[in-house]
């Protein structure tokens, strides 16, 4: 009868039990890994796909049915045509685009008259440091109020937080961006209206850094702005979601502050989800940068997509499209494997 | 001078809707070394009041009176003073199963906390360590276990964690709140007897929390009783049980029956005794819930409101034969688990066989292949001499054949519809012709819910526990099954409604020879209504005989062990 | 049916209702955001009545450009002469008509998508939750610039690039209540009765996810109408109709900007900013009825 009673818990408690726990833990690891990889890997090629069928296969698209427009001439189209094979069979339209795309070949510009693959790596630079400053500005300070907000919740700094964040989701950021740049810099002078750097140049390296920080702030105001209000609204729901939660009673019983509470229970298990929903959301945060290198000038990856739309340069568009979607997917697939290393639950799944 | 007590307490919430305090002027003392029961149904205020010892409470909660611990008034203390005690003075075993343990820390953090924050024992790593692996060994878990995480813990471990955190900082009090609930009874067993053996060695005070009367008695030296936030009755545990002088008592002492004694053979004890004759309870629309007359002692009940228990004729060819039935489910990482491994298993007509075991040991899994929710890996279901149809419109006339009674009739339920649209789903699903209210009304007077017009157009929230089952069991009868498939009817409901449905069960039998198949953990469940027994371990029928037969004499190990694990008070000695 | 149970199922239908009226007034801003929307969308559905084609006509203007407000032109004037006010209430009917039926677009894709892969496990799940993640993950504005590049230019256009691109975390929504709702032993038990996979979506699965639906439709028009204002800043609306966000992009192109016309920039990106934070505070006073755990936190 003994042995049924100690046989009754499910969990292994022999060592043997436990060294083979250990190795599916491993083999799980790998195969996560493996699985996220792979489901990386597919979201790209749906990408490929998605840009292929977005500028060639969509019927009544104006490459197809050749039209004429401002800018574009018939004859820039007719040689498009002719560069991507659109007389050819579907299927092996897209075998020929898929090699150009593996061979970066991604066609000459309309309007820059430039490989488009040359045109777009040139600008990444700055669309990183932009959206990079900002994603880092708004990180601390959505994940810092929204905690603030939610353990005081009901006060009137949580009313000011949440209040304030509800006006800025409300906000188009474009908006945002023209309002701030007619403030401080055209009225108040303090700012750079445009750009990223001086024309001219300024000499030496620190003073070109300084330039170059001095020009970032506006952009990356407008954009922080914009991201903290989400990323404060996420972290403060997390947060008050955990706050009813049993083991957090079970803190207080053993005499923790308040501030211990929070900081070593209740803010851990709340930050976990809120950075699955901020890495999964990074696309909001292309999107802005989008808008707000437009405002601004900024000579990124969003001010060559807005000038391509104008003109409209197709080859161009189709670049970036896949360039800025490709890199949401490959954040995203870093993000989860990184949320793996923070999660315990995670983990043993 | 006492180690805690309780002068005049009474507990409000701010926006409670009743207003009623939810602990009403109790006055209690514990002395040191002293292990005090504390019991009552689901709302009776024993959890506010055993939270409020440690000022645990929310923030709309008001406490008046005093609490005194060690002779210090818990009110009046500062936050500094408060938290020097929480844990220190006072700790408490939550209900580790549930949430209790933080998620995202090793359990072996959790437990050296408290030893951090109070400062207790030496600091150093080592040391620190070295006193975790200490409780750990005193709560029967390995060293190992330190690094694990609570979701890689079973139920039974994870309480055990929460046994050796209260015991980190050497307190002199536990409060042990409902510490066994949602475990099985044979982990429930093991459980308790860490934490008696642990309070016992260590000299401790225990307060013990729980709905389970039968296992308060087993652990404690006295029992307080506790309904409607105030303290009833409040005594010795053995006299308290066995000579109970309050009507809730009772009726609490009651729905735990005991195994074995003929009084509680076919006789579930009830408070409210609906026999057709009287009226039903009334339902209750947002103001108190009406409870009827007690009449709590089996002794007093009509001796035979089942009709005669029928043994079922061998000879006659079984309503529903499972035979050597097998599912296996494949899981993720390519383990296989048979949940149901080889069952053969008859109900006869107007049968009521109780399938007998512990979570995890299969019976969920049989009763959905039974009712065609689960595909068979191999073996076969048999109803009325015909294998179920597998297409779906032969399993939905099958399923007319055989009905199903969950466990939590509050889920159970779609919180949107009405009483009337609950029971007339099945009969518009089927489309069965004829009156549908007049066929409404009829089965919601089959499961005595009297007048069924003034049931019709209540939400199910408007109901209590035991109204809402009987609506599910009208739901059920609306379709009249010739077998009703009930998978732990009242596990989830408070003590003294158990009983109630248990006979209504009994009486339907009677009066509608319907047959059922009751799965249960619960071997008094069985004692109180079924003709045979059958005993479910890790996907295996082991015994399967006459409930008289198996339960007096049980052949196989596992049933022996079952029977051992119910609480002491709750069995006799049949031989 | 008797006519008792039809009577019995629309008293109850009634109830609900009256109780989302009442839990919902029970929110302060919740009102303040309906009054809002109600006088918005009153104002957009009868401004033709004094405003005409001749005031929105770049030749046919009366004023000078870029005047500072006055007594004639309250709001100002624009780049050609035109009344900003008269202006920035024609462009609401644009915002809203796109923004809602954009909305309602978005919401229908999620809602039946999101009902489907909660519903049927194994491989449809896993497909449509993998083309969900995908679309989720894109950056939506890209997508539907590169749609409406590709497509004719248009308010239709605009309306199908908003919404088949921002359907995602509706679907996500949708199937995690419908998770939820299917987990409840009541599904098993209308399994049980003999329910089959039309009765339980309907019977009890819609119902269930409908008011939830309902509160992330008012969430999705506010973002919609940002979008539509984005889109048509960066040039792809269509310019033969007045809206807020060409306002803006034309403020832009001709350097009002620059020449500190604030007159030209307030008004259309305050009356964004109005709507949806109209539209977002009904949206969550709404959420906040539906789902009780949120009432806790948000007050």
């Amino acid at each position: 009868m003994v042995d049924m009673l100690t046989t009754t818990e499910p969990v292994a408690e022999l060592p043997g039990g436990e060294r083979a726990a250990g190795r599916v833990r491993a083999l799980g690891t790998a195969r996560f890994v493996a699985v996220k990889i792979g489901g990386g890997l597919v979201s790209l090629l749906l990408v490929v796909v998605l840009g292929f069928f977005l500028f060639r296969a969509l019927p009544g698209n104006p490459i197809r049915s050749i039209t004429t427009d401002s800018h574009t001439s018939i004859e820039q189209i007719e040689k498009l045509r002719a560069e991507w094979g659109m007389d050819e069979p579907l299927p092996g339209q897209f075998v020929e685009y898929l090699g150009d795309l593996l061979r970066w070949d991604l066609g000459t510009s309309f309007k820059y008259k430039q490989p488009v693959g040359d045109l777009i790596l040139g600008r990444i630079g700055p669309t990183l440091l932009l959206t990079g400053a900002a994603l880092l500005l708004a990180l601390v300070l959505g994940l810092w109020l929204g905690t603030r907000a939610a353990w005081r919740h009901g006060s009137r700094f949580d009313r000011l937080a949440t209040g304030t964040s509800l006006v800025l989701w409300s906000v188009p950021t474009f908006w945002l961006g023209l309002i701030a740049l007619m403030v401080f810099a055209v009225a108040l002078d303090l700012f750079p209206t445009a750009g990223m750097t001086t024309p001219g140049g300024v000499d030496g390296f620190l003073p070109a850094v300084l330039d170059v920080a001095h020009h970032l702030v506006l952009p990356a105001v407008t954009l922080t702005a914009v991201t903290y209000a989400q990323y404060l609204m996420v972290m403060r729901s997390s947060l008050l979601e955990e706050m009813n939660a049993d083991y957090l009673t079970t803190a207080r019983a053993k005499g923790l502050t308040d501030d211990q509470v929070r900081r070593r229970h209740a803010v851990p298990n709340a930050l976990l989800p809120t950075v699955t929903i901020i890495f999964l959301h990074t696309g909001l945060l292309v999107s802005g940068a989008v808008t707000v290198e437009t405002v601004f000038s900024w000579p990124g990856l969003g001010l060559l997509t807005y000038n391509a739309i104008g003109f409209p340069d197709y080859p161009l568009l189709q670049g970036t499209m896949i360039v800025l979607a490709g890199a949401v997917v490959v954040m995203n697939v870093l993000a989860d494997l990184v949320y793996r290393l923070l999660d315990p639950r995670v983990r043993a799944a | 001078m006492s180690l805690l007590e309780f002068r005049d307490v009474s507990v409000s919430y701010a926006g409670a809707r009743t207003g009623v305090p939810a602990v009403r002027g109790v006055s209690l003392r514990l002395d040191s070394g002293e292990k005090l029961g504390l019991a009552g149904e689901s709302g009776c205020g024993k959890s506010t009041l055993a939270m409020s010892v440690l000022r645990l409470l929310p923030r709309s909660a008001t406490v008046s009176g005093q609490i005194l611990l060690d002779g210090e008034d818990v009110g009046a203390m500062s936050w500094g003073r408060l938290r020097a005690v929480r844990w220190a003075s006072t700790s408490v075993v939550f209900q580790g199963a549930m949430h209790a343990l933080n998620p995202v820390r090793k359990v072996g953090e959790q437990i050296a906390e408290p030893l951090v924050i109070h400062h207790s024992g030496p600091q150093s790593a080592p040391a620190l360590r070295a006193r975790v692996n200490e409780l750990l060994g005193q709560v029967e878990l390995p060293a190992a276990k330190a690094d694990a995480y609570p979701h890689e813990l079973s139920g039974g471990q994870k309480q055990r964690v929460m046994i050796a955190m209260a015991l980190a900082c050497r307190p002199r009090l536990i409060i042990a709140d409902e510490p066994t609930t949602a475990l099985d009874v044979i982990v429930q067993a093991q459980v308790l007897e860490v934490l008696t053996r642990l309070v016992t060695e260590h000299h401790l005070g225990l307060i013990m929390i729980s709905h389970d009367l039968a296992v308060l008695a087993a652990t404690c030296d006295r029992l307080a009783i506790m309904y409607r936030g105030e303290i009833v009755e409040e005594g010795d545990s053995r006299t308290l049980i066995r000579d109970p002088q309050h009507p809730h008592t009772k009726a609490l002492a009651a729905a735990f029956p005991t195994v074995g004694d003929p009084i509680y053979r076919y006789a579930p004890a009830t408070l409210t005794s609906p026999t057709p004759q009287q009226p039903a309870p009334t339902p209750i629309w947002g103001g108190g819930r009406v409870r009827g007359q007690f009449t709590a002692d089996p002794r007093q009940q009509d001796p035979d409101p089942a009709g005669h228990p029928q043994v079922a004729e061998v000879s006659t060819a079984p309503l529903l034969r499972v035979d050597n039935l097998r599912v296996t489910f494949h899981g993720r990482h390519r383990e296989i688990t048979h949940a149901v491994a080889g069952v053969s298993l008859d109900v006869h007509e107007g049968e009521i066989v109780a399938l007998v075991g512990q979570s995890g040991s299969g019976k969920t899994t049989l009763a959905r292949t039974i009712l065609g929710l689960q595909k068979p890996t191999a073996g076969q279901v048999i109803f009325a001499g015909e294998p179920i149809p597998t297409t779906s419109r032969g399993l939905r006339a099958y399923r007319r054949q055989v009905q199903l009674v969950l466990q939590d009739p509050t889920s159970a339920l779609n919180p949107r519809h009405t009483v009337y649209e609950a029971v007339a789903e099945g009969l518009r699903i089927h489309r069965l012709a004829g009156d549908e209210h007049e066929r409404v009304a009829e089965a919601l007077r089959n499961a005595e819910l009297r007048p069924p017009e003034e049931f019709m157009p209540v939400l199910p929230q408007e109901l209590s526990g035991g109204q809402r089952q009987r609506v599910v069991i009208a739901g059920a009868l609306a379709l009249e099954p010739r077998l009703l498939v009930a998978d732990e009817p009242v596990a989830s409901l408070d003590a003294s409604v158990r009983g109630e449905i248990l006979a209504l069960l009994l009486r339907l039998r009677a009066r509608l020879d319907l047959a059922a198949l009751v799965i249960t953990h619960d071997l008094g469940l069985a004692w109180n209504i079924a003709d045979r027994v059958a005993v479910m371990y890790r996907g295996a029928l082991v015994e399967v005989g006459p409930v008289d037969d198996v339960l007096a004499n049980p052949r196989h190990g596992y049933t022996r062990s079952l029977l051992a694990a119910l609480p002491d008070s709750g069995t006799v000695n049949v031989q | 049916m008797s006519t008792g149970a039809g009577r019995i199922a629309w008293a109850r239908r009634r109830r609900a209702a009256g109780k989302l009226w009442r839990d919902f007034a029970d929110s302060r801003s919740g009102l303040v955001g309906l009054a809002a929307l109600l006088g918005i969308v009153l104002i957009a559905l009868l401004a033709p009545l004094w405003i005409s084609a001749d005031d929105l006509s770049v030749i046919k203007a009366t004023g000078g450009i870029l005047t500072p407000p006055s007594g004639e032109f309250w709001l100002g004037t624009d780049h050609a002469g035109r009344s900003v006010l008269d202006l920035t209430v024609y462009g609401a009917r644009v915002s809203l008509l796109v923004g809602i039926a954009a909305a309602v677009l978005s919401v229908g894709i999620g809602t039946i998508v999101g009902m489907l892969s909660g519903h049927f496990g194994r491989w449809v799940s896993a497909v449509l939750m993998r083309v969900t993640d995908f679309f989720l993950v894109l950056p939506a504005l890209v997508l539907a610039i590169a749609l409406s590049t590709m497509l004719e230019r248009g308010l239709s256009t605009i309306i199908l690039a908003i919404g088949v691109t921002s359907w995602p975390s509706t679907a996500r929504l949708v199937r995690a209540q419908t998770l939820t709702i299917e987990a409840r032993p009541y599904i098993e038990r209308a399994q049980a009765l003999g329910g089959g996979h039309p009765h339980i979506l309907l019977r009890h699965v819609l119902p269930a996810v409908l008011p939830l639906v309902l509160a992330n439709t008012t969430l999705a028009v506010g973002s919609a109408i940002i979008s539509e204002s984005t889109l048509a800043f960066l040039g792809l609306g269509d310019p033969s109709k007045v809206s807020w966000g060409l306002m803006l992009k034309q403020a832009l192109d001709t350097g009002s900007v620059t020449a500190g016309a604030w007159w030209y920039l307030l008004p259309p990106g305050i009356a964004i900013v109005a709507v949806v934070l109209s539209f977002t505070l009904c949206g969550r006073a709404l959420e906040i009825v539906v789902n009780p755990n949120l009432k806790a936190g948000r007050r």
